[in-house]
């Protein structure tokens, strides 16, 4: 186990040099802005570049650029000054943290909630009109793009501009005041963000369970004499809810920066939107640092899960 | 996966029951397929609607042409008022006008085309590269597979979004990227998506090989001295078709998403194009004063993308009528 | 590009003698401009709304200033904080477009009869805010010209300055002292020119980079590369941004917020701004302009950076007609089309160009009417100049109707070759813009304008910071049009308005080029070198007819001459400074 967890830890430092290289490849070695000339102001002259290439070290081989991209990186998590106004991304991107968690976290309790009661309610009722209207919505929020759900919401439900003002509007996030303010502004980005996982979880629940209730075992639990309800939530959902443990980790990773799209319509100023700006305005510092971070994320949310898997089911063989 | 709206389907004791049974023997995997396909009558419909929709797109400037409507790009902008703002749906314009005063039925309707043209091609791109390795991997294993593994594990880690944009952005100088191979505009969208969803592709392949080349037709095959080659193309590659075809059907709908996401976050193909996702995004700024320009695209892709993933679903549960689940 | 408006200062001034001190020369209102207010007591706030003292403001902006250092910052956002935490030697106030008024300066600059010496007093008893604290000098002010000239600090319009004896030409990597800035005592300050500009050296000594920098607190700081003075920055003027005893800001939060509070050893008598806010607050990560705009108008104590999305102003008519003011930017926005490269070479598809556009649509895409006025030549309205150009009118048949002609494109069409009318070569017009708009909506304008003449089109959407850097100011790129292209005072003088912008001598091949058409016409040229040296009625005679000159080469299409619309909740009293086209914190208060 120890020997599996120091391997995969490992794992995890080479996934982190791999995605530094290609961040780095991308923004540095590919055509996007010249750093030198964004950090030059207006109309500098050639003398003025060469000098700042010089000063940003953007004039010697690129392997040495990359080490010291990587030492400032690991061993000081320095992620470097921004090209566009020289400030350390940083304590930035620290800011920025915050926002999207709550509003990722947030989002993953509602879609677990309402992904696993549907999931459960449509496997009991399967058959039923109710399955299928669950299973059509569910489609549905499958096939609905984020961004397009938040702006309907906004449009419908929005304080300030709603034909029906229920809830705070875009915009709102940054004016609020507490956690409870906070928690309040995001209602409808939580929504409209975890309506697809939801969707995709109840499906995953339902077919899962469905299997599981059609095993051996649960008809011996059912030939014992216990309730439905015994039946479909202590031993049906245990097994058939393992899989979801793994997606749900994994998902949450992810949206550290597939939070783009809800952060954007909603303005909530988060990580994602942060990466996303300063794509738009070629700052690569900021880009490369964004990403290097949001990837971090991910891989040690999947380390986590993997590590959780393996304590939870021994069977595995690493 | 689970079938919504197909009751039919919803028992798959009762799909797997006699006449399927008495069938078994005559009919290739492909002919059973077809024929639990065409039971279910919501995938059926879908089905039509996706027909429907590759129909729009081919004939986009007919349809639009037919309805009166002026060019997906031509500019009007006595439909602005004094502030440059679009005038709603009329009899002129079905959809209303955007802000810049053009048609949004015409760019509805053209938008058609960028969508299943980005999602279809980058759909066969990914199969190709996705079915190539994961085929190699799942018949070799061995550091074939390793490395697939592990290029599943960086993929993951990586922020899809934030490498697509990148590149995206990356590559729509004037010379395009990676020495011009990579041409802005579709090409960047097209490269950038089939990169991000491969692995997924590959992995599902791989797992069916690694199911098939222990089962007995290939055994036998393998015994009566078939080169590697000919038991890949001959033996394991016709049982994959239905799969693929499958799969495919699920990753276009999302690849339709895809496209739109980016073309929403501005690193799509370039301005004029008439893309949904594009349009969503030109429309936030005003969806509430001009509904109808932000709506109607968004109704066009939801519908598709919805008609899509119901046939994948349908054909999914055709393919596999007792682990429907 | 509204919301971050690329601030164009006049760039690489050449040998310019005539130019009056901040265009009282070429004023059309002679009275304010000659009286010459010297002292805080005499300005003129006649139509500025008096305040209150007291109350905090909430300013949502939609991205963060450039630089906070007086001596790094070239952007119209950045200015506004740093005139209201920094006194620089003159400065505009609100009541006065024309005229700067003496700020950290003691009275209007005294310039020398052969114009290669300037001195300036300085007003006794200015102190610097904590930590620093002592009385600003006059080696203060030399010692900020000179840091701005360095690597480090990274002055970005010294082609203002480098007339100063032992000035470089470029920024240099090593901190050099200049002979040509005497301080013979602590309040006096003499410029030694090498060239007779002392006029136009004068008018310059309103930007920011001629506000003190105390050497011995700021000189560790700006040994650092790049120098970080911009978050250790000690003020003078009114309000100064939050920090502790280093100096250390802590007010600032890069892309986050500035916090000004009220500079304790700030005096009222030494200054003539108002300064009636307690603190204000500027959010810089306001993202969503409508968002942040509605917010505004139905919240209170708040002010927008500079102008609402378009969709705001039907509204500001109908229900918030005290909410808004509307200032001219004082420039022009045009679509320069690249004389050097086909298809655009020849001057009769220029003008079938012009003909064919329709400028009204353009205007539309920026928000219509509301936001300025279409353009018939390129020196805006209320500009020395402007009526000798035309005025609102023109006698080009090419510029007449603001809706395009047909008819008349066809004509110029066919007088370059082309029989049927239309473009016939396989020239492809490239066009770079923003990717954001109004940038990318006009350009996309612009796209169905030219093809409207047959040309195919590409047009390319970037960063918007990489609009001018990287493409439109690179003639090595060969941008036939660029989409989102402004040109913005900073003095009301016709030259600073066509020189850079229109002068063959002023073309750069290898990057920084401001000339976007790269129209290189010796009569131009020649016209420019002697109206460079009239004054007065003449002068404003000589460029009028210099951009009624330019337009008969048709190397541009001006579209609009624009307003610049700020906005305020209703417990405010907002108050535009035209000369920087935003909210003057310093007139600011709330009701």
């Amino acid at each position: 186990m120890a020997f599996y967890i120091v391997k995969r830890l490992l794992w995890t430092v080479v996934l982190m040099v791999l995605i530094s290289a290609i961040t780095f490849l991308l923004f540095y070695v590919l055509p996007t802005a010249d750093p030198a000339a964004l950090r030059a102001g207006r109309s500098p002259s050639p003398e003025t570049l060469a000098l700042i290439r010089e000063q940003l070290g953007l004039d010697r081989p690129l392997i040495e650029q990359f080490w010291s991209f990587l030492r400032d990186l690991f061993l000081h998590f320095d992620l470097g000054n921004s090209f566009v106004n020289n400030e350390p991304v940083r304590p930035t991107l620290l800011d920025r943290i915050p926002a999207t968690l709550f509003l990722v976290f947030g989002a993953a309790i509602v879609w677990v909630v309402v992904g696993v009661t549907i999931g459960i309610v449509s496997a009991v009722f399967r058959g039923t009109i109710w399955d299928r209207i669950l299973m059509g919505g569910a489609l549905l929020a499958i096939s609905a793009p984020v961004y397009w759900l938040g702006l309907i919401g906004l449009f419908l439900f929005s304080e300030d501009i709603g034909k029906f003002g229920l809830l705070p509007g875009s915009g709102a996030y940054q004016d609020a005041d507490g956690v409870l303010g906070q928690a309040h502004a995001l209602v409808m980005p939580w929504i409209v963000l975890s309506a697809a996982f939801a969707a995709v979880y109840a499906r995953l629940l339902r077919a899962n369970l469905l299997e599981t209730l059609s095993e051996d075992y649960i008809r011996t639990a059912r030939a014992k004499g216990l309730s439905e309800r015994r039946v479909v939530l202590q031993h049906g959902l245990r097994s058939a809810g393992t899989p979801i443990v793994t997606v749900l980790g994994l998902d949450i990773g992810i949206l550290f920066g597939g939070a783009i799209l809800t952060e954007t319509v909603f303005n909530i100023p988060g990580v994602g939107r942060y990466a996303f700006e300063a794509i738009s305005r070629g700052d690569l510092a900021t880009i490369q640092g964004t990403t290097v971070f949001l990837a971090l994320g991910v891989a040690l949310m999947s380390l986590l899960v993997d590590i959780i898997y393996a304590f939870l089911d021994p069977r595995v063989r690493y | 996966m689970s079938t919504p709206g197909t009751p039919e389907m919803l028992d798959p004791q009762a799909d797997a029951g006699a006449e399927s049974v008495a069938a078994i023997a005559a009919r290739s995997p492909l002919q059973l397929f077809w024929r639990r396909l065409r039971r279910d009558k919501v995938a059926l419909t879908a089905l039509g609607v996706v027909l429907g929709v590759v129909l729009v797109a081919i004939l986009a400037p007919l349809i639009v042409k037919l309805v009166g409507a002026p060019g997906p790009n031509a500019q009007n902008p006595d439909l602005l008022d004094d502030f440059g703002l679009p005038s709603g749906p009329s009899g002129d314009n079905l959809f209303g006008v955007d802000d810049r005063g053009r048609d949004v039925f015409a760019r509805v309707v053209h938008g058609s085309r960028l969508s299943l043209e980005v999602a279809f091609i980058a759909t066969a791109i990914t199969v190709l590269i996705g079915v190539t390795l994961g085929m190699i991997a799942g018949y070799y294993r061995g550091w074939v597979d390793t490395l697939l593994a592990r290029t599943m594990d960086l993929m993951l880690a990586f922020p899809v979004l934030v490498l697509a944009i990148g590149i995206g952005v990356a590559c729509s100088g004037r010379e395009g990227c990676l020495g011009g191979a990579i041409q802005p505009g579709r090409g960047v969208v097209i490269f950038v998506i089939s990169v991000s969803t491969w692995p997924y592709m590959a992995r599902i392949i791989r797992g069916q090989v690694l199911s098939l080349r222990e089962r007995e037709f290939v055994e036998s095959a393998r015994s009566l001295g078939a080169s590697d080659m000919r038991i890949i193309f001959k033996e394991i590659l016709p049982n994959l078709i239905a799969p693929i075809i499958v799969y495919a059907t699920i990753l276009i709908p999302q690849n339709i998403l895809f496209e739109a996401a980016l073309s929403f976050l501005g690193v799509g193909v370039d301005v004029n194009t008439p893309s949904w996702g594009q349009m969503i995004a030109d429309a936030t700024g005003i969806f509430d004063i001009a509904w109808w320009f932000m709506v109607f695209p968004g109704m066009a892709l939801v519908t598709t993308v919805l008609a899509f993933n119901i046939v994948g679903d349908g054909l999914q549960d055709a393919l596999n009528p007792r682990t429907s689940k | 590009m509204t919301r971050s408006r690329l601030r164009f200062l006049l760039l690489a001034m050449l040998a310019i003698s005539a130019f009056a001190f901040a265009a009282c020369g070429g004023d059309d209102d002679e009275d304010s401009a000659s009286s010459g207010t010297t002292s805080n007591e005499e300005a003129p706030v006649a139509d500025v709304p008096e305040g209150k003292r007291g109350g905090k403001l909430l300013e949502l902006a939609a991205g963060d200033v450039d630089y906070l250092d007086p001596g790094h910052s070239y952007y119209q956002f950045g200015f506004q904080t740093i005139y209201a935490m920094h006194k620089p030697l003159y400065s505009f106030s609100p009541t006065d477009a024309q005229k700067a008024q003496p700020d950290l300066a003691d009275g209007d600059p005294v310039i020398s009869p052969d114009k290669k010496t300037v001195t300036v007093k300085l007003k006794k008893g200015v102190k610097y805010a904590p930590p620093v604290g002592r009385e600003v000098v006059a080696k203060d002010v030399k010692y900020a010209i000179e840091r701005f000239f360095t690597i480090n600090v990274g002055g970005q319009y010294t082609a203002y300055f480098n007339g100063i004896d032992g000035a470089p030409k470029e920024n240099s990597k090593e901190f050099k002292t200049f002979p040509g800035i005497e301080t013979p005592d602590d309040y006096t300050l003499v410029f030694k020119l090498t060239k007779p500009v002392g006029v136009s050296f004068a008018a310059a000594l309103v930007m920011p980079v001629t506000s003190p920098v105390p050497e011995e607190y700021a000189k560790k700081f700006d040994e650092k590369n790049p120098s970080t003075y911009n978050t250790n920055v000690v003020a003078s003027g009114p309000y100064m941004i939050e920090n502790n005893a280093e100096g250390k800001l802590t007010g600032y939060v890069a892309g986050k917020s500035i916090k000004l509070i009220r500079n304790p050893n700030w005096d009222p008598k030494l200054d003539y701004k108002p300064a009636y806010l307690d603190e204000i607050e500027i959010r810089t990560n306001a993202s969503d302009a409508n968002v942040a705009a509605r917010q505004v108008l139905s919240g209170s104590k708040m002010i927008l950076d500079t102008n609402p999305p378009a969709q705001i102003l039907p509204r500001l008519e109908r229900q918030f007609k005290d909410q808004f003011t509307q200032v001219a930017s004082g420039g022009y926005r045009y679509f320069p089309m690249n004389t050097t490269l086909p298809p655009f070479d020849d001057v009769n598809v220029r003008k079938a160009v012009l003909a064919i556009f329709d400028r009204e649509a353009a205007v539309k895409a920026r928000g219509g009417a509301f936001v300025g006025d279409i353009a018939t030549h390129i020196l805006p309205p209320d500009f020395p100049g402007f009526e000798e150009a035309g005025g609102l009118e023109t006698d080009l048949d090419y510029m007449k109707n603001p809706r395009g002609d047909a008819a008349v494109a066809a004509k110029y069409m066919k007088a370059a070759g082309f029989d049927s009318g239309k473009y016939e070569g396989d020239e492809e017009v490239f066009i770079v813009t923003a990717n954001v708009d109004p940038g990318k909506a006009q350009a996309e304008v612009a796209k169905a304008q030219l093809e409207k003449l047959g040309f195919k089109v590409r047009l390319r959407t970037v960063p918007q910071d990489a609009v001018y850097t990287e493409w439109c100011q690179v003639p090595s790129k060969k941008v036939n049009m660029c989409g989102s292209a402004g040109w913005f005072k900073d003095f009301a003088d016709a030259e600073s308005m066509l020189v850079p912008t229109f002068k063959g001598a002023e073309i750069r091949k290898d990057g920084g080029n401001n000339n976007l058409g790269q129209l290189n016409d010796p009569a131009v040229d020649k016209a420019m070198d002697a109206a460079a040296l009239l004054e007065g009625d003449e002068r404003n005679a000589a460029w009028g007819a210099i951009d009624k000159q330019i337009m008969g080469l048709a190397p541009v299409v001006p579209f609009i001459w624009d307003k610049t619309t700020l906005i305020w909740s209703k417990d405010v009293v907002g108050v535009g400074n035209p000369y920087n086209s935003l909210v003057d914190l310093t007139f600011t208060s709330i009701k």
